[in-house]
């Protein structure tokens, strides 16, 4: 099957691609096609929160190998972090979400400090354990947390920028709000992923051993994958609790973990750096439609991946671009239009 | 039907267009979109947990909500107009339940939202109808943080909760068993609430808390609780456990033949949860809001009718779940005939202090709603396993009625602040 | 310590269970190399077959059906012990056809299906047996209340301890001391000179998976009456399961029985002193041990380190 490596990145040293700027239009003018199409403003919300926290989740998952089954846990530190910043230290957006980012790194530290000197099960295996400890915390811890019934009341302050201030109550204006933070992750993240450092990760996830011989202090790069991912992914919850004005613990489940990981892997994250977008995108509108349609969606959502597994564990991505391949037999491998860069 | 009605879509869609600028940098609108045409649906977003945990409450919940509705329906809707209903599963998860609660508002354009079992999940919806204004009625939240500290204007919460059914028995298992109790205590929100009131009481009539055991949520094996109880050797052991921990508990207990000594006081028993279980796994003495068997005018009907309409369900006879879903829906309606509009406010204010007769609610003694909490004050039923009976349905002996006054949550008040009716937006659909 | 005694022998109790839960999971772990993350599907699966047998809905209507009834529990109970496992076993065996495509793959690949299987087979529970709590009956044998030591303790937890002991060791013995055992070891560690004598790898690996998920449903038909019987019952098996193998290493069985009495201690003996903690213990346990030895207590190398 085909890897991150087999996908070719023809403008890798660019930091705009085509395929941004046609994601960027897509996901830009959601307000104005959401409401038609027979969605509503807060699943668009809902829907590039997670998309933030896939991608950052998908530099671990996808480029370093490094298989985190506890990653809600960061999520939710973040979303409580932003929360608890609100409630007891000042009102402010920038504070909060910096508070957010600060603590899920530092979580990420703390954790990736001990799990990152392991592999494969062990490894996913730590950080399930982890997970389980910052779920079972957040419900045990109810004083500072509010347990099962939740943060709440958590505050949408306007976004300040000094000379001019938009007031994000409304869901549309919170949208364009979430909008402008995924560009710049997405951005980032397409810098990370092919820079030097981008491509040491992917030769650790190819071969930790030669990697180490070659000369690299592997445990320190997987390190700063890990701390630089929960970073990403609390900033997303961070961001879902000015969605949803509370925390729950509740993301930081087995379960919505392991959803991460379906997300990420049915729309190609191990193949494509937009993967984990398509994951995403197709998870909650199938889940919207189809949870609509019928009460047992989980067990068709669940075939659709058993299935996927089974026959394409590329993932959407990986389908997409074997069959632009198929149509393209002559052209060699500098795609202009591989829609999964 | 006309076509010409302003929607509460069509505006915002306008609104997004044509000043989209204001969206953006204005404040949300406070005033929102009219309904003009009195033969269009009343619709009602009924949120209630499909999956996950409390699966089979939420179904019982929904089954009473639809019946209520039918029997409006029948007699020719609500102000002429036809009630329909959309159900979306929330699943016991809060993040799925703001969700659900933003698509029903919204996209779905419901006047109301009706529905709750797990407190986490009613929290993440009476934030978002907060926000728009939205009615929700809390069928099903035992807890007592939503009528205290999670209360909120458009929220009415319609179950008894920890702190009521603690107040019901703590006096009357002192005088009758003893002073010596012990605290079995899910860690968690409800249960330390519960736990707390329960402790307040007892040390309040002269009892003694000889200890507490904690057990974390999620905890399927009791034996360590069970033994360290047995060593302790208290009269009374007042369990605030709930959910699938109690589905484990109570199991283990019954092996063990612990239910009857010592005394047990077990909080509410939800009547999906125990239903066809056998008699044994009934230890203790627990409360509820309503039973099929209550010999009161009016039960036997409402059996009856259960039935009629769901003859092939697996729970023969209704239960305290699908009152409260019954009750509260059909008082919902009812408000909003007395209101004449399907206006927010309006409705809000029929229900705060509303008054209901004993025999309207089918039990011993007159219910009203409290308008300082938004909680049915209402009668509490201490009852115990029906060793006696052949029929396998009736699992329970009432063993007591205690009218509302005397069971009432003393810190609700204290700890409740509703938003003023300036601060909720007003809409009418 | 005298009050200490009788907690420190119902966390030995506790640990045979989780041996028992663990049993299953560690045959697929240990011999074919994967994770089975439908492990408890598969648990709550026997249980709910188990059920069906002992109690089924169509009885009431046919002569057959009433004939079954009017057996005795425990004749029932005993056919359902041994029928309910097998059909679980049934089902892992149509799982293990699902997985062939990923053989070739990375373990994840395998992971991650089968916890889309544990989805569906929940669903699917949910679907033909409905959402709500029952019970499943017990012969009055093994039910009720026996006194040791002045404390009254389960019988049927008692019952299910000495099952789970004799589980292990019927386990142990099928593995060392039977020819089939010994094919299934070889087909682990060498699989080309398996097949190359002469046996069916396919049938094998189907055979081994099938085992392992009957082992499941055996744990599940065990355990539902302590733990109660609902679509959710299965989730909280797959942790502690997957916990026991690595913390006794990947590959030993003696070191999974080990760990399970070790995590079997730790609750029972921290739900006495310090029980708001109980289950937390279990991960903290596994933090330390895998922290100092990377591999568990006994554990060796493995293709899952990769």
């Amino acid at each position: 099957m085909i890897s991150l490596a087999d996908v070719p990145r023809g403008r890798a040293s660019s930091w705009i691609t085509p395929q941004m700027l046609a994601f960027a239009a897509i996901m830009g003018t959601a307000p104005f096609w959401l409401g038609p199409v027979g969605l509503y403003q807060y699943l668009g919300v809902e829907v590039v929160i997670w998309i933030i926290y896939a991608v950052g989740f998908n530099l671990l998952f996808g480029y370093s190998g490094l298989h985190s089954f506890g990653h809600g846990a960061y999520f939710g530190v973040g979303a409580y972090a932003f929360g608890l910043f609100q409630h007891n230290v000042v009102v402010s957006l920038w504070g909060g979400l910096g508070a957010a980012i600060l603590a899920s790194a530092l979580a990420g530290l703390i954790v990736g400090a001990i799990v990152c000197h392991r592999r494969g099960i062990y490894f996913a295996l730590m950080t399930i354990a982890f997970g389980q400890i910052f779920w079972f915390s957040s419900i045990k811890l109810h004083g500072l947390t509010g347990g099962e019934d939740g943060l709440l009341n958590i505050p949408r302050p306007p976004a300040d920028f000094g000379l001019v201030s938009f007031d994000l109550s409304s869901n549309t204006a919170f949208y364009w709000f979430v909008f402008a933070a995924l560009m710049l992750v997405i951005v980032m993240m397409w810098r990370i992923t092919n820079s030097p450092f981008g491509r040491i990760l992917q030769a650790i996830r190819q071969n930790e051993m030669r990697a180490r011989f070659v000369g690299y202090e592997v445990w320190r790069f997987k390190l700063a994958a890990f701390v630089l991912s929960t970073a990403i992914s609390g900033f997303a919850g961070g961001l879902f609790a000015m969605a949803q004005q509370g925390a729950f613990p509740d993301v930081m489940s087995l379960h919505q973990s392991a959803l991460i990981v379906m997300m990420t892997l049915i729309g190609g994250g191990l193949v494509s750096f937009w993967g984990p977008v398509l994951g995403v995108a197709l998870y909650f509108v199938a889940r919207d439609v189809l949870g609509a349609m019928t009460e047992t969606w989980l067990l068709w959502y669940g075939l659709m991946f058993v299935v996927m597994v089974m026959i394409r564990p590329e993932g959407l991505a990986g389908a997409i671009h074997l069959a632009v391949k198929r149509l393209r037999p002559a052209s060699n491998s500098a795609p202009q239009g591989a829609a999964e860069e | 039907m006309t076509k010409s009605t302003i929607s509460r879509r069509g505006l915002l869609k306008s609104t997004g267009a044509a000043a989209g600028l204001a969206t953006v940098f204005g404040p949300w609108q406070h005033n929102r979109v009219y309904a003009a045409a009195t033969d269009k649906p009343i619709k009602i977003g009924i949120t209630s947990d499909a999956s996950g945990q409390y699966a089979n409450s939420g179904a019982s919940d929904r089954r009473g909500m639809a019946m209520a509705i039918a029997e409006f329906n029948e007699r020719g809707g609500v102000l002429g107009r036809n009630v329909e209903t959309i159900h979306l599963d929330t699943e016991t998860t809060p993040a799925t339940g703001s969700r659900v609660a933003e698509r029903l508002i919204s996209r779905e354009e419901c006047a109301f939202l009706i529905g709750a079992v797990s407190s986490g999940v009613a929290n993440a919806i009476s934030q978002v109808a907060q926000k728009y204004g939205t009615v929700y009625l809390n069928t099903n939240s035992s807890s007592p943080t939503e009528s205290g500290k999670n209360c909120h204007r458009v929220k009415f919460v319609w179950d008894g909760n920890g702190a009521n059914f603690a107040k019901a028995a703590v006096k009357n298992t002192i005088d009758a068993v003893g002073k010596k109790w012990l605290l079995l205590t899910n860690d968690y929100v409800w249960g330390h609430n519960t736990a707390a009131a329960t402790r307040k009481l007892v040390e309040a009539f002269g009892g003694e808390i000889i200890d507490e055991i904690l057990v974390p949520q999620g905890t399927r094996d009791f034996s360590s609780a069970l033994l360290s109880i047995q060593q302790a050797k208290p009269q009374v052991v007042a369990a605030a456990v709930g959910g699938d921990d109690q589905k484990a508990l109570r199991q283990q207990v019954a092996q063990l033949g612990m239910g009857d000594s010592p005394a047990w006081i077990n909080n509410q028993q939800d009547w999906p949860d125990v239903y066809g279980l056998p008699l044994d796994n009934l230890f203790g003495v627990f409360g509820t809001t309503w039973y099929y068997q209550l010999d009161l005018p009016g039960v036997a009907e409402f059996v009856q009718r259960y039935q009629a309409m769901y003859p092939e369900t697996r729970m023969k006879v209704p239960g305290n779940v699908f009152y409260n879903g019954y009750m509260a829906t059909r008082e919902l309606l009812s408000a909003v005939e007395r209101a004449g509009t399907t206006n927010n406010i309006a409705v809000i204010k029929q229900l705060e202090g509303l008054r209901m007769s004993a025999a309207d609610r089918m039990q011993h003694h007159d219910a009203w709603i409290d308008p300082n909490t938004h909680q049915v004050q209402q009668s509490i039923y201490l009852a115990t396993a029906n060793t006696g009976s052949s029929d396998s349905d009736d699992m329970f002996k009432i063993l007591s009625s205690s009218d509302p006054e005397s069971v009432k949550d003393e810190g609700a008040a204290a700890a409740c602040n509703l938003e003023s009716y300036a601060d909720t937006p007003t809409y009418e659909m | 310590m005298v009050d200490l005694i009788p907690h420190i022998f119902n966390g030995l109790t506790l640990g045979l269970l989780f041996a028992l839960i663990a049993l299953g999971f560690m045959l697929i772990v240990g011999v074919m190399e994967m994770i089975n993350l439908a492990h408890g599907s598969l648990f709550a699966l026997g249980a709910y077959f188990a059920l069906s047998i002992i109690a089924p809905d169509w009885a009431a209507d046919t002569a057959l059906g009433q004939w079954w009834l009017g057996l005795p529990i425990a004749a029932r109970y005993a056919v359902a012990l041994v029928v309910g496992p097998i059909l679980a076993g049934v089902v892992g065996m149509g799982l293990e056809l699902c997985l062939r495509p990923t053989y070739d793959k990375a373990p994840l690949y395998g992971l991650l299906l089968t916890f889309g299987a544990a989805l569906v087979l929940e669903e699917a529970i949910r679907i033909f047996w409905g959402s709500a709590e029952q019970n499943l009956p017990l012969p009055q044998a093994i039910s009720g209340a026996v006194l040791l030591g002045g404390l009254i303790f389960s019988k049927y937890k008692l019952f299910a301890a000495a099952f789970a002991f004799a589980a292990v060791i019927g386990v142990w013995l099928f593995l060392e001391r039977t020819p089939y055992g010994a094919i299934i070891k070889a087909g682990a560690h060498d699989s080309e000179m398996v097949r190359a004598l002469g046996f069916n790898l396919d049938r094998l690996r189907m055979l081994v998976f099938g085992l392992g998920a009957g082992l499941a449903g055996l744990a599940g038909v065990v355990m539902v009456p302590i733990w109660g019987l609902r679509p959710h019952v299965g989730v909280d098996v797959v942790i502690p399961a997957f916990l026991i193998i690595v913390l006794g290493g990947v590959g030993s069985f003696w070191g999974a029985v080990l760990s399970s009495l070790m995590v079997g201690l730790t609750i029972g003996i921290t739900g006495a002193y310090a029980s708001a903690w109980s289950l937390m213990s279990m991960y903290i346990m596994l933090i330390v041990v895998v922290g100092l030895r990377a591999r568990g207590l006994f554990g060796r190398k493995s293709v899952l380190e990769n």
